[in-house]
C-alpha cells in the first residue's frame, strides 16, 4: 500500500545513551511502538483497501518480534508506561496488536520462509517457551544452525497454561509453529535433557558450539508457612494450579469436572486469577485467597493484573486478601478446609518474608483445595550438570547469561527468574547476542550496556479517553471462548491517532518509511544571521531550540538533535533566514510552483 | 464567458490529506499544488510571495484541530491566515483569496474538489487588481 522503502528502516543508533518514548523503555524487547502506532493512525477507513497495510506493518513488527500477535492478547506492559496515562488513559497498545493479530496470524500459515544461509554453528537450544524461541529466532536469522530440544510434543512452554479464553489455541499454534517453519529451526520433540543420555556433553560431542538453556519451571511450588511445608498436601482433593492448567490444555478435563464443588484457591498472582477462573468455567464455586493486600499501590499489593482481577470479581469469585494458610484440614484422608491467619506484611528488606498475626485466624471450607503459588525449576538436574553453587543457585551472569561455571552454556527464561512472556523473549534475545560474540569470540559486554531516558507528555489543547475494552458479559463468558472484543478498524485507527508521539524521530522513522519525508533534516543555524532574539526557543514545541553564548558574547540559538522532530516550525518562525532543514526540498518545491504562475 | 483562469496556489498537510492517493497523479491532476510536512510549515513569506508572483489565491489544507502531528502547526497556520487576511485587506486584496481548511481526506479526492470551488470563487472575483485599481484600499487599515 505504502511505497515503503529500504532507508526507512528505523534503527535506533548505536550508543550508551539511548533516547526512547517511555512505552519503547517499558517494553523488555524495546518495540517500535511509536513508529507502528503512527502507521496503525493512517490505515485506510476501507478494510479491504488496509489490509495490505495492517499486513505490511506486522510484518515489519515481526522481523524483530515473532510473538507480537500473541502479545495482542496477553502483554501490554508498555500501557503501564504510556504518557498519556495521566490524561485520560494510556493508549491500549496491546488492543492495537491485536488488531494486527487478526489479520495477521492467519497471514502467518502462508508466509515464506526466510531465505538465509545457514553456514554459521549448531546451537542447540533446551526448551519450546518464550525464551527459547526467540533465542533460535535471532540465531536462525544470523545463519546459525539452530535445533530445540522440547521435552513435550508442542511448542510454547509455558504459553499453553495460559487458557483459552485469554489466549486462543489456534493462535498460539499458529504462531509457534509458523516461527520455526519460517526461520528454518530443527525441532526435537519428546527431548528431555537429563533424562537418558540426554546431557550437555553428549549435545556438545555431537557438535552444537553453544548451549542455550531455557527449561522454564517445570514443577510447582509447594505451600510453605513460615518456612515449613505445610501438611496436608497430599490429601485427597489438594492439587495444584499448574497441574489443573497443564490437564486443561490438554483437553484431558471435561467441562463440568468442577460442578457444584466448593473450591479455594491459594495465590495473589496471574497464575492464580487463571485457575481460579478456569475453576470457575469448570462449574467450581470458587474463591481465591491470598497473601497481598487489596491495594495494588501498597508494597504488599496484589500482584496480579487489574484486569484479571476484575474480570474474576465480574465473574463471582470470591477474593480473600492477606490471609496465609497456616493448616490444610483433613478428615477421612479428604480435604475438608483450611485455617487461614491473618498476614501482617508480606515484604520487607529482605524481600518475600510474610509475618502472621495467629490471633486473627479464620477457616475456609471447601471440598478442593487448588494451590498456585509459583514454578519451580529442575533443580536436580542442574545439580547433576554442575550449573548451580553450593547453595543450589544458578551461577549466570545476569548481563550476558553467560554460565560461569560452563561457558559455552547460556542461561535464560523463567530458570532463571520467572517473569512475563515478554522477559524470557528479552532474555532470548540477549543470550542470542551473547552466542554469537562467544563464538565469533568478540568481547561479551562491549557496547551492548544502555541507558535509557524518556521523553514526557507533549502538550495537546484538549485530551482524548482511552477506549472502551468490550468483553463479554460475566453471565454470557463462562466458557472458554475468547472473552475480549478485538478492536474494529475504525476504532484501531483513533486509538493509533490518540498516541501523542513522545518519543524522538530517530527511533520511529515512520514519516520517512512512508515517503512523508525523504529524511529526518538537521536544523543548521548560520550563526553569522542569528541574532539571538530567541523566536525559535518560543516556535519549537518540544524544547529543542535553545540559546547559547557563543565566543564573544554573542547569543546565538541552538538544536538539540535528540529533541528536534524537524517540523520546521522554528525555520518559519525565525525573522533572518539563520535557520535551515538540511536537504529539506520543501522551499525549492514552493519557490518552484511559485515561479511557475 | 471569458477565458479567465484563476491561478490557485495549494499547500496541504500530508498528515491529512492524500496520503493514500499516489502524489503523481494528484500532481497532474491538481495545478499548483504543494503537499508539505506540516500546514505549520507554510511561512507568512511564502504566501505574500505567491501574492506578489501573480496568484488570485492561497488555499491551506491541514489537519482537524488537535490532530497535528507536531503538537499545534495547524493552529499556528490558522493564526498566520487570520492575521495575512488583515495585510491583504490593507493592500486591497480580497480576504476570501486566502483561505484555510482543517480536515482530514486521505484519499485526497477532497483537494480536487476544494481547489476548483475555491478557483470557482476566484474567478467571480477576477484577477487581483492593479495597485491603482484599488480605491481605498488603505483606508481599510
Amino acid at each position: 500500500m505504502w511505497k515503503t522503502e529500504s532507508r526507512g528502516i528505523a534503527r535506533a543508533e548505536e550508543a550508551v545513551k539511548q533516547y526512547l518514548p517511555p512505552c519503547q523503555i517499558k517494553c523488555p524487547i524495546n518495540e517500535d511502538i511509536q513508529r507502528t502506532n503512527v502507521l496503525i493512525s493512517l490505515l485506510p477507513e476501507d478494510i479491504n483497501q488496509a489490509r495490505e497495510g495492517i499486513i505490511q506493518i506486522s510484518e515489519y513488527l515481526y522481523q524483530k518480534n515473532p510473538f507480537f500477535n500473541l502479545c495482542g492478547y496477553i502483554c501490554g506492559l508498555c500501557e503501564l508506561e504510556c504518557n498519556y496515562k495521566s490524561k485520560g488513559g494510556a493508549i491500549r497498545r496491546r488492543l492495537l496488536k491485536r488488531f494486527l493479530s487478526d489479520y495477521y496470524t492467519d497471514y502467518l500459515n502462508q508466509k515464506d520462509e526466510f531465505n538465509i544461509v545457514k553456514d554459521k554453528e549448531n546451537v542447540a537450544v533446551i526448551g519450546g517457551g518464550p525464551g527459547g524461541l526467540m533465542c533460535a529466532y535471532a540465531l536462525s536469522k544470523k545463519g546459525y544452525r539452530v535445533t530445540i530440544f522440547e521435552a513435550s510434543n508442542r511448542l510454547g512452554g509455558a504459553l499453553w497454561l495460559i487458557p483459552n479464553y485469554r489466549l486462543p489455541e489456534d493462535v498460539l499454534k499458529t504462531t509457534v509453529n509458523s516461527l520455526v517453519r519460517i526461520a528454518g529451526i530443527d525441532v526435537k520433540f519428546g527431548a528431555k535433557l537429563g533424562e537418558g543420555k540426554l546431557t550437555i556433553e553428549r549435545l556438545r560431542n555431537e557438535g552444537y558450539k553453544a548451549i542455550f538453556l531455557a527449561k522454564g519451571t517445570p514443577y510447582p511450588r509447594v505451600l510453605t508457612f513460615d518456612g515449613e511445608v505445610v501438611e496436608g498436601q497430599d490429601l485427597s482433593g489438594v492439587m495444584y494450579g499448574h497441574t489443573l492448567l497443564y490437564e486443561v490444555s490438554h483437553g484431558n478435563i471435561g467441562p463440568d469436572y468442577f460442578r457444584d464443588k466448593k473450591l479455594v484457591v491459594i495465590g495473589g498472582g496471574n497464575v492464580a486469577f487463571d485457575v481460579a477462573r478456569t475453576s470457575k468455567r469448570l462449574g467450581g464455586d470458587v474463591t481465591i485467597v491470598c497473601l497481598e493486600s487489596e491495594d495494588k499501590t501498597s508494597k504488599d499489593g496484589i500482584p496480579a493484573d487489574e484486569e484479571e482481577i476484575t474480570a474474576a470479581w465480574e465473574e463471582g469469585i470470591r477474593i480473600v486478601y492477606s490471609r496465609g494458610v497456616r493448616k490444610i484440614i483433613g478428615e477421612h484422608g479428604k480435604f475438608k478446609g483450611i485455617d487461614c491467619p491473618k498476614c501482617a506484611s508480606v515484604f520487607d528488606e529482605a524481600g518475600f518474608n510474610p509475618k502472621f498475626d495467629c490471633s486473627d485466624c479464620v477457616d475456609l471450607q471447601g471440598e478442593l483445595l487448588i494451590i498456585t503459588v509459583g514454578q519451580l525449576a529442575d533443580r536436580a538436574f542442574l545439580q547433576r550438570e554442575g550449573l548451580v553453587d553450593e547453595r543450589g543457585r544458578l551461577v549466570v551472569d545476569p548481563f550476558t547469561l553467560q554460565s560461569l561455571k560452563k561457558d559455552s552454556v547460556f542461561i535464560g527464561g523463567d530458570v532463571r527468574r520467572i517473569g512475563f512472556m515478554v522477559e524470557a523473549m528479552k532474555e532470548g534475545m540477549v543470550a542470542a547476542e551473547s552466542i554469537e560474540r562467544f563464538l565469533r569470540g568478540m568481547d561479551m559486554r562491549e557496547g551492548r550496556k544502555r541507558d535509557y531516558q524518556g521523553y514526557s507528555l507533549p502538550f495537546r489543547k484538549d485530551y482524548k479517553p482511552e477506549i472502551e475494552v468490550v468483553w463479554i458479559p460475566p453471565e454470557k463468558r463462562m466458557h472458554f471462548q475468547l472473552f475480549e472484543t478485538g478492536l474494529t478498524l475504525e476504532e484501531a485507527r483513533a486509538e493509533a491517532k490518540r498516541c501523542v508521539t513522545c518519543g524522538p524521530c530517530v527511533s520511529c522513522k515512520a514519516c520517512v518509511s512512508i515517503g512523508f519525508e525523504k529524511s529526518l533534516y538537521a536544523v543548521e543555524v548560520d550563526r553569522e544571521r542569528c541574532s539571538g532574539c530567541g523566536l525559535c526557543v518560543y516556535a519549537c514545541n518540544y524544547d529543542a531550540a535553545h540559546l547559547t553564548t557563543e565566543i564573544e558574547g554573542k547569543i546565538v540559538s541552538s538544536t538539540d538533535m535528540f529533541k528536534c522532530k524537524s517540523c520546521g516550525m522554528c525555520v518559519v518562525a525565525c525573522p533572518s533566514d539563520a535557520r535551515i532543514l538540511v536537504d529539506d526540498d520543501t522551499e525549492q518545491r514552493i519557490t518552484k510552483v511559485i515561479a511557475s504562475l | 464567458m471569458n477565458s479567465y483562469e484563476p491561478k490557485l496556489v495549494c499547500f496541504s498537510c500530508k498528515f491529512s490529506w492524500g496520503y493514500l492517493t499516489d502524489e503523481h497523479v494528484l500532481l497532474k491532476q491538481i495545478k499548483n499544488w504543494v503537499p508539505i510536512i506540516c500546514s505549520g510549515k507554510v511561512d507568512s513569506f511564502h504566501i505574500l510571495n505567491a501574492f506578489k508572483q501573480g496568484a488570485d489565491g492561497v488555499l491551506i489544507l491541514g489537519c482537524r484541530g488537535g490532530d497535528c502531528h507536531y503538537q499545534d502547526g495547524n493552529y499556528e497556520a490558522k493564526k498566520r491566515v487570520h492575521l495575512l487576511h488583515r495585510v491583504l485587506e490593507s493592500y486591497g486584496i480580497e480576504k476570501e483569496r486566502l483561505k484555510i481548511e482543517l480536515s482530514i481526506d486521505p484519499e485526497g479526492s477532497k483537494i480536487t474538489q476544494l481547489v476548483k470551488e475555491m478557483s470557482d470563487r476566484l474567478r467571480k472575483l477576477g484577477p487581483v487588481k492593479k495597485i491603482g485599481e484599488r480605491a481605498g484600499a488603505a483606508s481599510t487599515v
